[in-house]
């Protein structure tokens, strides 16, 4: 394996890693702050530099109607989309997951109107919670590029046939330009094996995609879908222990950061878990028992290693980048759901916070922190801390 | 004559024949009453044709929570003949019940064909239909051969709700009510019938395991086995002398099942033909002409 160390914007890390899995169709439009992805494959395949179809589409509903027809003829399929972009797809996404079709979706996660917002948050990611998709998220431009690779290996997977998504946060990691690794042709060559549908659309062989099922089949159709989303874990886990292997860059569905004997776990996800260690550095450095647990996969969701990570903890602090207006808050619900069965339950705060782009810097963490342990030692876990919110 | 404080009723007949309207003309009866009544539709995609059910429940003294479709009916009315023979009309009807039926088969001809401890009530209810209203539909006709076998609800209870529905033509619907209940003949059916039970098909459906990736229907060109010819209660009949050859009812046959024969003379394949009667409404010389029966 050889790889080269460049600087580069996060979004055309993407756009590389788009190129080296050689995509045979990218059907997109452009919102911001995805805008930059997409422009940069359009100009790679007017440049001739990406042997592709890139299909200019009059929105979002069309270009993942397009990606449906060209993943089900059996080409390697991506789309790039952020926030109302991603919910005028809904319709359609649904369908992608329902028809088993392995679309690979980077989103630049932001903020949903109204107010209208293009700054960063997890609301788009976290309506699209129950579509069927597998859900990635990263931290910076280097996972960037590596999720993208995996999320074709994973999403095509004969066992798994599903879409999937890499959640990139707008701007605070779309934008930035960092040093990645970009890794040869040769070595994605070899990771990433062409895609294969099993029965693709064929005018000489034909089938039918999207039949109807009444009340005597229904059950029975979303039963095998979930089916097929819980087992996808597999292959994810393999998929990631094999581009370890490859790159030394080893991922997990839950990954700790100095979390080990801590009594107190604070539960990121995306790229605010970067501010979050800084935090946790100078608070163990001042003998707080404090460590940092980040979920990586957000569907299918990890409820054993989410179990394994935080049982043994006493407080668990969960931040939301998103509100589920009048409900408890999407990450937090689940975590609690996950706990809830074991003997020994730690105590969960849900703070929700960085929402439209609003920066939670390292300092702001530690205060986060304190506003939260003050709750939890008043046993006061029922009401959702809004961080930072002006009263 | 079914007494109870409770009574269920299941409804059959095909979409646009108005089951739905009976049922709720009952319920709507019954409710005017003082009694608790509840009439749906078994919900699915309405296609003009096919086979659907409605349902009634009417009970005197209690509220009624259940919404589920009725399994177990004291009475089960036919609205089409041809249904019959078509689908098992009688499941689980209870005993001392009653099938009230349209056909223009005597009671006597029709009781072969079943076996049970309930009885027959037969009427036919397209002639009254025809005469009366002037059109083959025995929505409101049936109503009356049910009234003549169960005392659901009172005659007069119809009258506000047949007002409500029908405006100036309340009147003649009600007349066919009339006419049906004292055109209904009633006879007890026995459990030692003549007849075997017939056999319907049962579909067996896969568990979600057995399903393919995604869905999908492997075996294409399946629909040609799916004979919408069994939703017609009319058919098309062509008059030769009468046809210009145009071919416009084979271009407006939503099914594509008209073709010319050897002599360019069109035909209805009535495998498929579901006798919407679109091809007579659209012929220009009036070659067409629907015809009852399948
Ligand atoms: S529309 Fe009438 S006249 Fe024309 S081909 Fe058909 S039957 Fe003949
Ligand atoms: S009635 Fe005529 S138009 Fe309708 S399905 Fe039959 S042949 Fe076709």
């Amino acid at each position: 394996m050889t790889s080269k160390r460049i600087g580069i914007e996060s979004s055309l890390a993407v756009s590389e890693a788009v190129k080296l899995a050689n995509v045979d169709v990218i059907a997109a439009y452009p919102i911001t702050p995805q805008t930059h992805i997409v422009e940069s494959l359009a100009e790679m395949v007017a440049n001739g530099k990406l042997d592709a179809e890139y299909i200019p589409v009059e929105s979002e509903h069309s270009a993942m109607s397009a990606c449906l027809g060209s993943c089900a003829v059996g080409a390697r399929t991506f789309t790039a989309t952020a926030s109302q972009g991603l919910i005028l797809m809904h319709e359609v996404l649904l369908v992608a997951a329902s028809l088993r079709l392995p679309i690979v979706m980077a989103v630049a996660n932001r903020a949903l109107s109204g107010p209208l917002n293009i700054w960063g948050d997890h609301s788009d990611a976290m309506i699209t919670r129950d579509a069927g998709w597998i859900q990635i998220f990263i931290e910076n431009g280097q996972q960037a590029f590596d999720q993208v690779l995996c999320a074709f290996r994973i999403a095509e997977h004969p066992d798994v046939l599903l879409p999937t998504i890499i959640n990139i946060d707008g701007f605070h990691v779309s934008h930035v330009i960092e040093p990645v690794y970009i890794l040869d042709q040769k070595s994605v060559d070899e990771f990433l094996p062409p895609y294969k549908h099993p029965r693709p659309l064929d005018p000489d062989d034909p089938i039918t995609m999207g039949c109807f099922a009444a009340p005597n089949l229904y059950t029975e159709a979303r039963r095998a879908l979930d089916a097929s989303v819980r087992a996808s874990k597999t292959v994810i886990l393999d998929t990631w222990k094999k581009y370890g292997d490859l790159t030394g860059r080893y991922y997990n569905p839950v990954e700790k950061y100095k979390a080990d004997g801590a009594e107190t776990i604070l539960v990121t996800m995306g790229s605010y878990s970067e501010n979050a260690m800084i935090a946790i550095d100078d608070l163990q450095d001042q003998g707080k028992k404090i460590g940092l647990v980040r979920l990586r996969l957000w569907r299918p969701f990890p409820y054993e290693e989410i179990q394994e990570a935080l049982s043994s903890a006493k407080n668990v602090i969960v931040l939301d980048r998103a509100i589920s207006l009048g409900g408890p808050a999407p990450v937090c619900s689940e975590i609690r759901a996950a706990l809830y069965t074991l003997d020994k339950k730690p105590q969960v705060a849900s703070v929700v916070g960085g929402l439209g782009g609003r920066d939670i810097s390292p300092d702001n963490f530690k205060t986060l922190i304190d506003v939260a342990m003050g709750k939890l030692k008043a046993g006061e876990t029922q009401e959702i801390i809004m961080f930072g919110v002006r009263e | 004559m079914i007494k109870d404080t409770s009574i269920e009723i299941r409804w059959h007949g095909r979409g646009g024949q108005g089951a739905v309207t009976s049922a709720e003309l009952i319920a709507l009866a019954a409710i005017h009453e003082g009694k608790f009544a509840q009439a749906f539709p078994s919900f699915g995609p309405e296609r003009r044709g096919a086979p659907v059910l409605a349902f009634n429940r009417i009970d005197a003294e209690n509220p009624i929570r259940i919404r589920s479709g009725v399994t177990k009916p004291d009475i089960v009315v036919v609205l089409d003949p041809g249904l019959v023979t078509l689908i098992n009309v009688t499941d689980g009807l209870k005993p001392g019940g009653c099938l009230v039926v349209n056909s223009t088969r005597t009671v006597e001809d029709l009781q072969q064909e079943f076996s049970g401890d309930w009885k027959l009530a037969v009427v036919d209810a397209a002639s009254i239909a025809r005469e009366l209203l002037g059109v083959n539909i025995v929505n409101t006709t049936m109503v009356g051969a049910l009234l003549k076998a169960s005392e659901a609800v009172k005659f007069d209870s119809l009258k506000a709700p047949l007002g409500e529905r029908f405006g100036a033509r309340a009147g003649a619907n009600f007349e066919a009510c009339m006419r049906a209940y004292n055109s209904t003949a009633i006879s007890q059916i026995t459990t030692t019938g003549t007849k075997k039970p017939k056999s319907f098909a049962v579909e067996k459906m896969p568990g979600w395991r057995e399903l393919l990736v995604g869905c999908m229907v492997t075996e294409p060109g399946n629909t040609k086995r799916f004979g919408t010819g069994d939703w017609k209660s009319q058919h098309p009949v062509w008059d030769d002398k009468k046809c210009i050859k145009c071919g416009i009812c084979s271009l407006v046959c939503p099914e594509g099942c008209i073709k010319p024969n050897n002599e360019g003379y069109y035909r209805a394949n009535l495998f498929y033909c579901k006798g919407c009667g679109m091809c007579a409404h659209e012929c220009w010389t009036q070659a067409i002409k629907m015809v009852e029966g399948t």
